[in-house]
């Protein structure tokens, strides 16, 4: 092995596996979408993407013909059918050991969910919460729907 | 008193046919993995769901296991069910002792973590190099990350895009298998996946 290997370890190793704890570090990137589907950060809503990231606070949101598919950092997968809104309240995870918390607001439409991580690791750590109930996760596959008029 | 009656009428069918506001229920595991189980509270009451298709339902009035059957759910979460990615997937490559390069039998397993990454239109993937415990802390963190930035330089060679490969070293801290200090353990000598 080369000595010039060596030292880029070296090097990297001040850089590489250290936990972002600030809130814009992505947590979930989009991985699929069917028909109209967007993200509304900051009051903003824009088209959502294959490939996007997704930020602590967003909201995600599907037409009446739209489906998303995301995966978070924790391994967690959301997947929403259509004339869904979710907000992605809260989010923690340190990638060393696996701990964390999770809140979505599932506000309406439907949500498949397999469970990573974080609920995995630290029980009692991921909730989804609905008008009418919290939903505590102890994993894995599960899903919600909320219906729309209230 | 005719209005008396249609106001009373028109809250007892509330009463009666409060509508649904929420469902929840247990899907069967993907990639048969163990039994799903949820909790559902409602301030009241916290109802457990613990087999596969056991589903709740929330009103107006409280929450209370439903009735739907499985072919209901089905129907109900079709489209959300189909909207799920590829799922995380994990590996492990092994190494030979005191190097970064990967086992006969690793460079073989290495064409299946190819394989999975190339199935997805987007990728993120996470290279953590772990060591047995022959040798001192910082050699061992250093070969540790020279093991996982080799398998990124592998992947970056055959195509993959740099930026979604992340890498750590965790030295001799994480054994797989756990042995005394100063042990040479293949099965410690290895880099850990995740493709999502």
């Amino acid at each position: 092995m080369g000595v010039a290997l060596w030292l880029a370890a070296a090097l990297l190793i001040a850089t590489a596996g250290v936990p972002r704890a600030d809130e814009v570090a992505p947590i979930a990137q989009i991985k699929k979408v069917t028909g109209q589907a967007a993200v509304l950060r900051s009051g903003e809503r824009r088209p959502a993407k294959v490939g996007d990231v997704l930020l602590v606070k967003d909201v995600i949101e599907t037409g009446p013909d739209g489906a998303i598919g995301i995966t978070f950092i924790d391994n967690t997968v959301f997947s929403a059918g259509p004339s869904s809104q979710i907000a992605l309240d809260e989010f923690r995870f340190d990638s060393s050991d696996f701990r964390g918390a999770m809140l979505a607001d599932m506000r309406q439409g439907t949500l498949a969910v397999v469970s990573g991580d974080i609920a995995r690791s630290t029980p009692g750590a991921m909730k989804v919460k609905t008008p009418t109930a919290i939903l505590g996760v102890r994993g894995t596959t599960f899903a919600v729907q909320v219906y729309g008029d209230h | 008193m005719m209005w008396r009656t249609i106001l009373t009428l028109g809250s007892m069918v509330l009463l009666v046919g409060c509508p649904r506001q929420a469902l929840f229920a247990v899907l069967p595991n993907a990639e048969g993995g163990g039994v799903g189980a949820i909790t559902v509270d409602d301030g009241k009451t916290v109802t457990a769901l613990d087999q596969p298709y056991a589903a709740a339902e929330s009103r107006a009035d409280g929450t209370a296991p439903s009735a739907e059957t499985r072919e209901n759910i089905a129907v109900i979460f079709r489209s959300a069910i189909a909207a799920q990615p590829i799922l995380p997937h994990h590996f492990r490559l092994y190494f030979i002792l005191g190097s970064n390069e990967l086992t006969p039998e690793s460079k073989c397993a290495y064409s299946a973590v190819f394989d999975d990454i190339e199935q997805r239109p987007v990728y993120e993937i996470e290279v953590i190099g772990f060591t047995d415990t022959l040798g001192d802390l910082p050699y061992n963190q250093t070969l540790s990350l020279a093991r996982a930035a080799a398998v990124r330089g592998t992947l970056v060679g055959d195509g993959l895009d740099r930026q979604a490969i992340s890498i750590a070293g965790r030295g001799k801290r994480d054994l797989l298998v756990p042995t005394a200090d100063q042990t040479p353990e293949p099965r410690n000598r290895r880099v850990e996946i995740t493709v999502r």
